[in-house]
């Protein structure tokens, strides 16, 4: 633990073990996005599903990357994640973004991928509201990681047909805003 | 079928803890969202506990009136 960074924390007025639940819960959530878009991906097949595969593959990686990025953070604050991986799972900050019924339905592939990224864009939005001006590093960190989930929900809702949003597809690396916390 | 009333008193019952079902209020309308994945155990996202009259709160959420519709409204809430 950092201890002098969890007391700046404290002192500037932000609830730590509050906001360390919620560091944990979006962990657990991109960790398990990361592994029922594995699933959503290997069945994005055909005319429709392979042109949606790239993207939901660079989702499905920025999303490992995020929980890569968290849980740095969440251990400095004086945090851990749950020892079981049942629990850690059952704890996330969104619904699994599970396999449609239907999996060959790429329209209903796509809204599960859009309804997980909107998940996710609220949550980053609750973390940044909450640490704005008082936890920088938390905060950086969340809005970092806000700006690629605005990007993943933009690129799946304009597969929806919902309008333009002006995003082009990553070229080369992955995770522009987050891999500084990555090194 | 009559709408079953719930003062804020029986509301607090509803709290999903220990298995109890997790209700929660919302301008004057009562829903159960026992079921949802985001309230297991009567919480929701570490900051809102079941059984309270989240009409004030919402304000401050990510989120509006949009996504309680997913949720099965049940009641009414009387003072």
């Amino acid at each position: 633990m950092a201890r002098v960074a969890r007391e700046m924390v404290e002192r500037s007025g932000v609830d730590v073990d509050q906001l360390l639940e919620l560091l944990v819960k979006n962990a657990a959530a991109e960790l398990t996005t990361f592994y029922y878009y594995t699933i959503l991906r290997v069945n994005l097949i055909g005319l429709q599903g392979e042109g949606i595969k790239a993207i939901a593959e660079t989702a499905r990686i920025e999303d490992r990357n995020h929980f890569e990025a968290l849980v740095p953070r969440i251990y400095e604050l004086g945090g851990k994640l749950p020892d079981d991986m049942k629990e850690f799972h059952d704890m996330s900050a969104c619904p699994p973004a599970s396999l449609p019924k239907k999996p060959d339905d790429v329209q209903a592939v796509l809204k599960v991928l859009v309804e997980a990224e909107r998940c996710a864009v609220r949550g980053y939005t609750q973390i940044c509201n909450m640490t704005a001006g008082k936890d920088h590093r938390t905060y950086d960190l969340a809005l970092a990681i806000l700006n690629e989930e605005i990007e993943h929900e933009s690129w799946f809702s304009e597969f929806l047909g919902e309008g333009p949003s002006g995003h082009f597809l990553r070229e080369g690396q992955t995770s522009p805003f987050v891999s500084k916390f990555m090194k | 079928m009559a709408e079953k009333e719930f003062t804020q008193q029986q509301l607090a019952q509803f709290d999903g803890k220990e298995g109890r079902r997790a209700y929660i209020a919302y301008r004057g309308k009562v829903y159960d969202a026992t079921d949802g994945f985001l309230w297991m155990g009567g919480r929701h996202q570490a900051l809102h506990q079941a059984g309270e009259d989240l009409t004030d709160v919402l304000d401050t959420a990510p989120h509006g009136e949009d996504l309680l519709e997913r949720i099965p409204e049940i009641g009414k809430l009387i003072p």
